[in-house]
Formats: C-alpha cells, sequence, structure tokens
C-alpha cells in the first residue's frame, strides 16, 4: 500500500441526495475529491493535516458543463480547467481573464484532472481562477441536504483553506453574467518561472466597463498577498467615473499596492511582493482597457 | 478499510482489481500490474515522471486515485510498441538521442503521445509548452523537442505511405 496516501473509505455516491447522505454521516474528517490534484498531495501523517476518514467522490454525478444560458453562463463545478480554458465562451474581451487564468493554472496535465470547482474549494490564497471569477461578479450556487443556495464569490472565501460552504453542502455550479461589449479583462501572474509549474508570488485580474468615455465600472483582484483572494475595493473607486487617464491608472495601482498585506514566505518576500502589485494591476488595467475597445 | 472493486482497461486488457481506498493508479501499475516502466519521481505533482494516458489524455498517476480511474482506458509506455516494434516516438527519441538518464522519458513520451492525439503536427512552441509539464535535468529538453518533431514527422509519411 501507497505511504503517500491514506484514507479509510472511498465513496462514489451516484446522485446529491446520496452525496449529501455521506456528508451529512460522516462530518469531520470527510474530504469531497473531484479531480484530486489537490487532495492526493495531502499527506496526513506525512505532513502536518489531520487524517481523511472518507473521500467522497462528486466527479461522477453530471457536474462538468459549460452552459451559455439566456442571461448568463453557467460552469458546473467538475468542470476541469483546460475544458474550460479551451472553451470559446471565455475568449471574448469581457471574460478573457477567465481563459488567461485557466492557461496560466499549473500544468496542462494538471489542467487535465484539476477541477473550477476544485480550485475555489481549495480556497488557497493564490488561486488563480478565483481572481478573474472575483472581478466578474461570479455567484456559486451551493446545495446541501436543506435545499440550494447562491453565495457571491466575494464571500465565499473566509481565510486560507477555509470556505463559506457547511460540512454537509457541496458546490454545484459557477455563474457569471454576460457582460456588456463594453466591458474587458485581464489576467496576469507573476511566478519565478514563467513557464513551469508554479505558484503565483502575484496574481491579478481586472475588469473596466467602458461608457460615455468613461468608467463605468472597475473591479481588480488580487491573489498571493493577502489570506485569501480579495477585490481591492479602494482600488477599484480611484477608477470608477473617470477617463482612465495614465495618471489615473497609476494612482489605482499604487493605491492596490498599499492595501495589500503581502507576507515573505519561499518564493518572494513581502516588499517585493507590495512592489509587484503595482506592476501588476498598472499591466492588467491596460490589457483591460485594450479590450473594451477605448 | 473497505476495498473498492475497479475494472480499468490497461494497454489493451482488462483487470478486474480489489484495491484500496488510498491506492493510487501508479500503486497499481507499478506493484500490481508490473508494470514498471512509470515511474514515481516527486510524488505530488511537480515533476510529470508518472504521467500516463488516461482516455486519451496526459494525466499524473500519482495524483490520481486507483478508485477513480475505474471504468477507464489507460495507457503506459509498455503499451506504445506493437510487437517487436517500437512506437514512432520510442523510435526517435531513441534516435535523436533524448535520453540520456532516462528517468523522466516514459512521462515525456506519453506527455508526447497524448498531445500527438490532439495535435497532429504541434509546433516546437506547442511541444515545448506541454514538455514543460515534465521535468528533465539531464538533457536541457532541445533533442526530446526534435524528438517528437520527428516522430510527428514520421507519423505523418507512414499514414500517407
Amino acid at each position: 500500500m501507497s505511504v503517500y496516501f491514506q484514507v479509510e473509505e472511498y465513496h462514489r455516491p451516484q446522485n446529491l441526495a446520496q452525496a449529501f447522505g455521506i456528508l451529512s454521516k460522516f462530518g469531520n474528517g470527510t474530504k469531497v475529491i473531484a479531480g484530486g490534484t489537490d487532495i492526493l498531495p495531502l499527506r496526513p501523517g506525512v505532513k502536518k493535516i489531520d487524517p481523511i476518514n472518507h473521500l467522497v467522490d462528486i466527479s461522477r454525478l453530471g457536474l462538468a458543463y459549460l452552459k451559455k444560458e439566456s442571461d448568463h453562463i453557467s460552469i458546473g463545478a467538475a468542470t476541469t480547467i483546460n475544458t474550460l480554458g479551451a472553451s470559446p465562451l471565455f475568449l471574448t474581451r469581457s471574460h478573457r481573464a477567465l481563459s488567461e487564468a485557466a492557461d496560466a493554472h499549473s500544468t496542462a496535465t494538471i489542467r487535465n484532472r484539476a477541477t473550477v470547482g476544485g480550485n475555489l474549494c481549495t480556497a488557497s490564497p493564490c488561486g488563480d481562477l478565483a481572481l478573474p471569477l472575483l472581478v466578474l461578479d461570479a455567484v456559486l450556487v451551493a446545495a446541501g441536504p436543506e435545499g440550494k443556495r447562491y453565495v457571491p464569490l466575494e464571500s465565499f472565501f473566509k481565510g486560507a483553506n477555509y470556505t463559506a460552504l457547511n460540512k454537509e453542502e457541496l458546490l454545484l455550479e459557477i455563474r457569471l453574467n454576460l457582460c456588456s461589449q463594453k466591458t474587458g479583462s485581464s489576467f496576469l501572474k507573476l511566478r519565478r518561472h514563467q513557464t513551469a509549474i508554479d505558484m503565483a508570488v502575484v496574481n491579478v485580474a481586472t475588469a473596466l466597463t467602458f461608457k460615455n468615455n468613461r468608467c463605468e465600472a472597475a473591479g481588480i483582484a488580487l491573489g498571493s498577498v493577502a489570506p485569501i483572494p480579495y477585490r481591492a475595493k479602494k482600488a477599484e473607486s480611484v477608477l470608477a467615473g473617470t477617463k482612465l487617464s495614465k495618471e489615473v491608472i497609476h494612482k489605482a495601482a499604487a493605491t492596490a499596492a498599499a492595501e495589500a498585506t503581502p507576507i515573505d514566505d519561499v518564493r518572494a518576500t513581502s516588499a517585493y511582493r507590495r512592489k509587484m502589485v503595482a506592476v501588476m494591476v498598472r499591466r492588467s488595467l491596460e490589457n483591460s482597457m485594450r479590450r473594451c475597445n477605448q | 478499510m473497505t476495498k473498492v472493486d475497479i475494472k480499468i482497461h490497461v494497454n489493451g486488457d482488462w483487470y478486474e482489481l480489489a484495491v484500496n481506498p488510498g491506492e493510487r493508479l501508479i500503486d497499481v501499475l507499478r506493484d500490481r500490474l508490473d508494470l514498471s516502466g512509470t515511474k514515481e519521481g516527486c510524488g505530488e505533482g511537480e515533476c510529470g515522471a508518472c504521467t500516463v494516458n488516461l482516455d486519451g489524455q496526459a494525466v499524473l498517476s500519482c495524483l490520481i486515485l486507483a478508485a477513480q480511474a475505474d471504468g477507464c482506458t489507460i495507457l503506459t509506455i509498455e503499451g506504445l510498441q506493437k510487437g517487436l516494434e517500437l512506437h514512432p516516438l520510442q523510435k526517435a527519441f531513441v534516435g535523436e538521442s533524448a535520453v540520456q538518464c532516462g528517468f523522466c522519458t516514459p512521462g515525456m513520451i506519453m506527455t508526447a503521445k497524448a498531445l500527438l492525439n490532439n495535435e497532429a503536427e504541434p509546433d516546437e512552441n506547442s511541444i515545448r509548452k506541454h514538455l514543460s509539464n515534465n521535468l528533465c535535468r539531464c538533457t536541457g529538453y532541445d533533442r526530446p523537442v526534435k524528438a517528437v518533431l520527428k516522430a510527428a514527422q514520421d507519423i505523418k509519411e507512414d499514414s500517407n505511405a
């Protein structure tokens, strides 16, 4: 038997009701698995984490889909990141950030298994997909034994590796509004080796909407510089209502850097991360501006 | 601990096995089926040495539970050759001297195999991007990239012949 990964029971529910039943019955020590790329590297006994007693496999519950509805796009939680990255739905100016983030996530081999829902539920401070979904105002559809509820992504992350989902709940779907023609978005990721697998030093997504030559709405999301990926609200307010001059963009970038609370770690120092926030936010805003046809 | 009954199709044969819930696909391939061509490097998804094809896609066998592969078709490095005839990718890796220590080679070839399933004629950029999934500390990647280009060309010529 593998010394690497250990678990007492593997469950593959046939439908959601069975999945909720297993989650309710076993409670603590139960983990949901889809692609498994975040779960399998966990090694209870080798790494300092609690033992996993039960695994609930949700990869065969029909949760892998991309659908364009009349007023929104639905992404099934078990959709792989490569499926998302290959979809023409996210090559539009407004949703390009999502496609860019999918492409920047880990390696193609991992992305064949890693899922969109898994990337959100792992709730890593540097999760790539969270950022474009934050600036595109994604709403999550969660469900449990008591029924469905809708959670804005902004209130989903509660701390590093900790989300708003209850123990009996599953993330089913991610919903995105169809944006106006005047919206442009962009994602950028700084890592130590730009081609290779590595987590971000700093990652950033921005979205801008133009109306009558003014910035009607601005979104800036920052990753790897706080316990959770978050919207830099002060920096966003610098942009709203302006004509997005060079000076305004520089000011927003500086504001985002001042708002960030990065730490020192093996990838970079706090000071470097803060400087790079300003650079990455500026570059991403410039990309978004170009895409919103200005 | 409850065993999980699975049925997997590996290199052309079906296997019915009762696996432990925590057993990974690589453990089944190497320890139960004696297919030790698939290598384990890091065991946590960084190095790509354990890459196999699952339903035609390149995946890391150290990051998949055997239980999750139930019903799937798996191709490993041992399944590439037909009889004594090596696969064009294997021939090209030999011909271009793209192998040094060889530990990353099975994974690299399986990554390339999945790439060629999707893109019959990948350009150098695409090959480099895909081979970046596989850590190699010997070759510097130039020869493996040439080998994949050569294999793609050979496969095209064979199909035209």
